[in-house]
């Protein structure tokens, strides 16, 4: 009943394209600057991927710094043991949320859409707290610091060049992932997204595909914790703040949810956009406001929809 | 004929206008928006300052040019990341020295990115990991808790009799760092201590007050809580009846919070720890010093005067020095004696706390207010290490 | 002793969630919005009181009621030109309102800066019982509280305007075949909640503080509500307003500030896994 998909369409061929070129950046540049804030969108991207998976079945999603701090203190409580090799970390900053994930789910995705939401809400909160109260574990409110580098084969990520370049395959990772999870269940979670109860009703099993969907998002996540966490070479409650998943909620929104290009888009031109605002750094927030309500009034498809709608006029003016 | 009577005019210039092209810029970090903003935008204000009195004197000497020192901000929006990606926008123009940031989750973001980027950086955090040994290009504004708490208890006891003392604070880094230092140095006065740490971010803290009053304190010491919420907890310690002294070791926000809790005659019995020795007339001077050279008001009240030195010694170190580069100027700035034209004579202290000689300690203030009577801000040495 | 301080603590807290989760709530069911910028109002009927008290010299109580006109008629328009709209699409409202949230907090930041202001109820001291303690100013509110919501329900269940927003709420298509008129009614529900919202935040603000960031608790606290009592449920929202007032009062006095926020999170998230309706929920059509 279940026609194969392809598993890599044209949006994702681009991200992935376009994510590449982030490695060859180092090449003509050694602003700190300019790898800073794409180190930052690398990060972004991730998240906004996350959000996104959840946002394919129209459920809104607010417990990526959750799931991200999970994957972040893995990684430093694993870097205080001396372990530091990508290849056994990148795998264990994507299961561990995801496993997390899947009790959370049993408990919150039986929830109607709305109250998804609320509690996920909730959890990023219950998470925060958590983080306080196990010092031992994690550091408490001074959180793991001092974490030594990524190691892959032979190489150290020391640098802020290498760190940049481990961000940039970090997101061409999730991008794959993101990818082919989402177009190999395209159609499901299609049926999910637009009208739950008759998807059910006409035979699907939706809370396996909710709970698929919800243990990548949360996979996915772990690994924009990682990268996070990388960067900063500290585990801290304060990168997992639950106000940060309204950030990567605007960026999928205002990217524009059709594909997977849009949490790309978004996430470049806001990161880009709240490094302009420097030191007025409270009027990023009112600016993603007024963004996003413009965006849900008239630009539905966000800024990846405007960029088609403008495509399909130049097309068709030229036929 | 022109043309020799202008080569004649560009001769007479003096030379010294065509080196004014170079510029020497410095970073101001801390918190600019939100809460803490007043504390961010200080440690900018202190910045401009040092630099605007190394300008009128014709700028720092660089690599044999005379330079123009330029700050340059960044809102570190008191989180960890907002630390390092800071560290990392201000070393992509070039900048070696940066003054700030102020948080202890600023502080902890900061330290690895910095060492990364050869960068030095004053943290004006109470961190009880504000200085490390393995980051020697970090320096401290201080003193911290270590220096400060003891003599403030000391003179509180002479005040008020009191035996036992309940310490608020939030759960999170500045607030835990904070208060358990406050706390030893309490049990070590044979002062009796319990601390309460409560959720960052609530606002109604009726339930906390009732929990501390069950175990009759003597004192509520609100420790580094952020003003607005030290201001509720005074209010409703008073409403709910509490007689005693409240102190506040420590950190900025008198004025705040005096505005919340409803003034001097609501809080009536107080104690707290002054960054500077604000009874000192020759402190409040900066604020018109800052007037003459800039042109505005500086913003963030006395916390410009605590961070003012850090930024003229590091001026001065780069003069010395004759580069920005960090690790000379660090060396330079060791030997330095602390000493400021304002402030007074300091000392380096840190040793005994951190392992490491790099925090700038000097008087600070100790501020009373007893019986509703507002009696000043008496100056302070720190304690002897 | 403690026990009983608990208890008036709880009571007290319980009454002001109770007005939030009540607006909170009321557009849930009879619009099918989630109000993301609730916490906004409550912080914007704070700052306006406090400006008629501080700017223009206003007596308290005035103060408060302009500050129920101010954000009422702020949510009847945002209402009316930007939500009506979309009012079908629970995630497209629930991004306008975020967004709205993000202008009210940014705005409240750059007019008023964003340390606290001094603003005082005018009611100040306590009564003593003992050992207890009640201060004045937590009963006067306690009052207004319970008198709004004794007046909301009167509006709801025994007005003709009520009937309808209950009937819109049970079942829009039956209503409208009714005659009732949502474009009417939708902008004055969404204005009587933001109207409570803004009433809780003019009485609460003096009593805490009032800066912008005040908002941000009130929305988790309002999610946490209405979790709890079930999305739709007004007796059930008026109820775990309760239940999280006393749940908080007694966690913090009992095991300290930030345990008791967890307990409280926990003992959310239990009565979910067993009630996934919350206490009083039933399954509102399309939620």
């Amino acid at each position: 009943m279940h026609n194969k998909p392809a598993l890599f369409g044209w949006p994702e061929l681009i991200s992935v394209l376009v994510l590449a070129a982030g490695f060859f950046v180092p090449m003509y540049t050694r602003s700190v600057l300019v790898y800073s804030i794409l180190n930052q969108a690398f990060i972004g991207v991730i998240a906004a991927q996350s959000v996104w998976i959840m946002l394919r079945m129209n459920l809104l999603s607010f417990a990526s710094p959750a799931f991200m701090a999970m994957g972040g203190y893995t990684v430093a409580i694993a870097g205080q043991h001396d372990i530091t090799n990508a290849l056994i970390l990148v795998p264990a900053a994507f299961l561990i949320p995801a496993l997390t994930s899947i009790p959370l789910g049993a408990m919150v995705l039986r929830l109607r859409g709305t109250y998804f939401v609320l509690v996920t809400f909730v959890l990023s909160q219950i998470l925060q707290l958590l983080l306080f109260e196990t010092p031992g574990l994690t550091g408490g409110s001074n959180g793991i610091s001092g974490i030594p580098p990524v190691t892959l084969f032979d190489m150290e990520f020391g640098s802020n060049k290498m760190v940049l370049k481990f961000a940039c395959g970090l997101a061409i990772l999730a991008t794959i992932i993101t990818g082919v999870v989402t177009r190999w269940f395209r159609q499901p979670f299609a049926a999910i997204e637009e009208n739950e109860v008759l998807a059910e009703s006409l035979g699907l099993v939706v809370w396996r595909y909710k709970a698929l969907g919800f243990m990548v998002s949360a996979g996915v996540a772990g690994l924009a914790g990682y990268s996070l966490v990388n960067m900063l070479l500290t585990a801290h409650p304060t990168s997992f703040e639950s106000g940060s998943a309204v950030d990567f909620i605007a960026y999928t929104i205002i990217g524009g949810r059709a594909t997977i290009l849009g949490p790309l888009l978004g996430t470049g031109i806001l990161v880009y956009a709240t490094n302009l605002f420097g030191t007025h750094g409270q009027y990023a927030q009112g600016l993603y406001g007024v963004l996003i309500i413009l965006v849900v009034l008239v630009a539905r498809g966000g800024l990846t929809g405007l960029v088609q709608a403008l495509l399909r006029t130049v097309i068709r003016r030229k036929a | 004929m022109k043309s020799t009577l202008l080569a004649a005019a560009m001769m007479a210039l003096p030379v010294s206008a065509f080196a004014q092209n170079c510029e020497m810029k410095i970073g101001a970090m801390g918190p600019m928006s939100g809460g803490a903003a007043q504390w961010g935008l200080a440690m900018l204000s202190a910045t401009e300052l040092a630099a605007a009195e190394v300008n009128q004197t014709g700028g720092v000497k660089i690599d044999g040019k005379m330079c123009k020192v330029v700050v340059v901000p960044y809102d570190s929006k008191y989180t960890a990341d907002g630390a390092a990606a800071g560290a990392n926008a201000l070393a992509a123009q070039d900048i070696h020295l940066i003054i700030g940031p102020v948080g202890a989750p600023e502080a902890t973001g900061i330290k690895p990115v910095a060492a990364r980027n050869d960068q030095i950086a004053w943290n004006a955090s109470y961190a009880r990991n504000a200085l490390e040994t393995k980051y020697p290009l970090m320096f401290h504004i201080g003193p911290g808790p270590g220096g400060w708490a003891d003599p403030i208890i000391k003179r509180a006891m002479k005040e008020w009799k009191f035996s036992s003392v309940a310490l608020v604070a939030p759960n999170d880094q500045g607030g835990t760092d904070t208060a358990i230092v406050d706390a030893e140095t309490y049990r070590a006065n044979g002062i009796k201590t319990t601390e309460e740490y409560y959720q960052r971010g609530t606002t109604n803290f009726e339930p906390i007050v009732t929990r501390i009053l069950a175990s009759n304190p003597d004192v509520v010491d609100t420790a580094s809580s952020p003003p607005g919420d030290a201001g509720v907890i005074i209010k409703q310690l008073r409403l709910a009846g509490f007689k005693g002294p409240i102190g506040r070791l420590g950190g900025p926000g008198t004025a705040e919070i005096l505005r919340v809790s409803g003034g001097l005659d609501v809080v009536q019995n107080f104690y707290w720890f002054e960054t500077i020795p604000t009874g000192n007339p020759k402190i409040p001077e900066i604020d018109n010093l800052y007037r003459k050279l800039l042109g505005k008001d500086p913003v963030g009240g006395s916390a410009v005067w605590a961070d003012l030195p850090a930024a003229r010694l590091t001026l001065k170190a780069v003069q010395i020095a004759g580069t920005d580069d960090a690790q000379k100027v660090a060396a330079v700035l060791r030997t330095l004696p602390v000493e400021d034209p304002n402030i007074g004579q300091g000392r380096w202290g840190g040793k005994k706390q951190f392992g490491i000689a790099q925090e700038l300690e000097f008087p600070f203030g100790i501020g009373i207010i007893k019986d509703g009577k507002d009696l000043g801000v008496t100056q302070q040495d720190p304690a002897a290490e | 002793m403690q026990f009983l301080q608990a208890t008036i603590i709880g009571v007290s807290l319980g009454a002001q969630y109770a007005l939030l989760a009540l607006g909170f709530t009321l557009i849930f069911g009879i619009l099918g919005v989630v109000n993301f910028a609730h916490g906004g109002f409550y912080m914007l009927g704070g700052y306006v009181a406090y400006s008629c008290v501080a700017y223009v010299g206003l007596p308290f109580p005035l103060a408060v009621l302009i500050a129920v006109l101010a954000t009422a008629a702020l949510g009847w328009v945002f209402e009316l030109f930007l939500l009506e709209r979309l009012v079908d699409d629970h995630l497209a409202t629930l991004m306008l309102t975020l967004g709205l949230y993000l202008v009210i907090t940014t705005g409240a930041m750059s007019a008023f800066g964003p340390l606290s202001m001094d603003f005082r109820f005018p009611v100040g001291g306590s009564l003593h019982v003992g050992t207890l303690y009640l201060p004045w100013q937590n009963l006067i509110v306690l009052g207004v509280c319970l008198a709004a919501i004794g007046a909301l329900w009167l509006v709801l269940f025994r007005t003709d305007l009520g009937r309808g927003l209950r009937a819109l709420a049970d079942d829009r298509a039956v209503a409208m075949a009714q005659g009732l008129r949502p474009k009417l009614l939708f902008p004055m529900a969404f204005a009587l909640a933001t109207g409570l919202a803004g009433l809780t935040g003019a009485l609460v603000t003096p009593i805490l503080s009032l800066s912008p960031g005040v908002g941000d608790p009130v929305l988790a606290t309002s999610f946490l509500t209405v979790i709890l009592g079930g999305l739709g449920s007004l007796e059930g929202a008026a109820l775990a307003a309760f239940v999280v007032g006393l749940v908080e009062a007694f966690s913090s006095v009992y095991f300290g500030g930030s345990i008791g926020a967890l307990v409280l999170f926990v003992l959310v998230l239990l009565i979910l896994v067993f009630r996934p309706t919350g206490l009083l929920g039933r399954t509102v059509r399309g939620a």
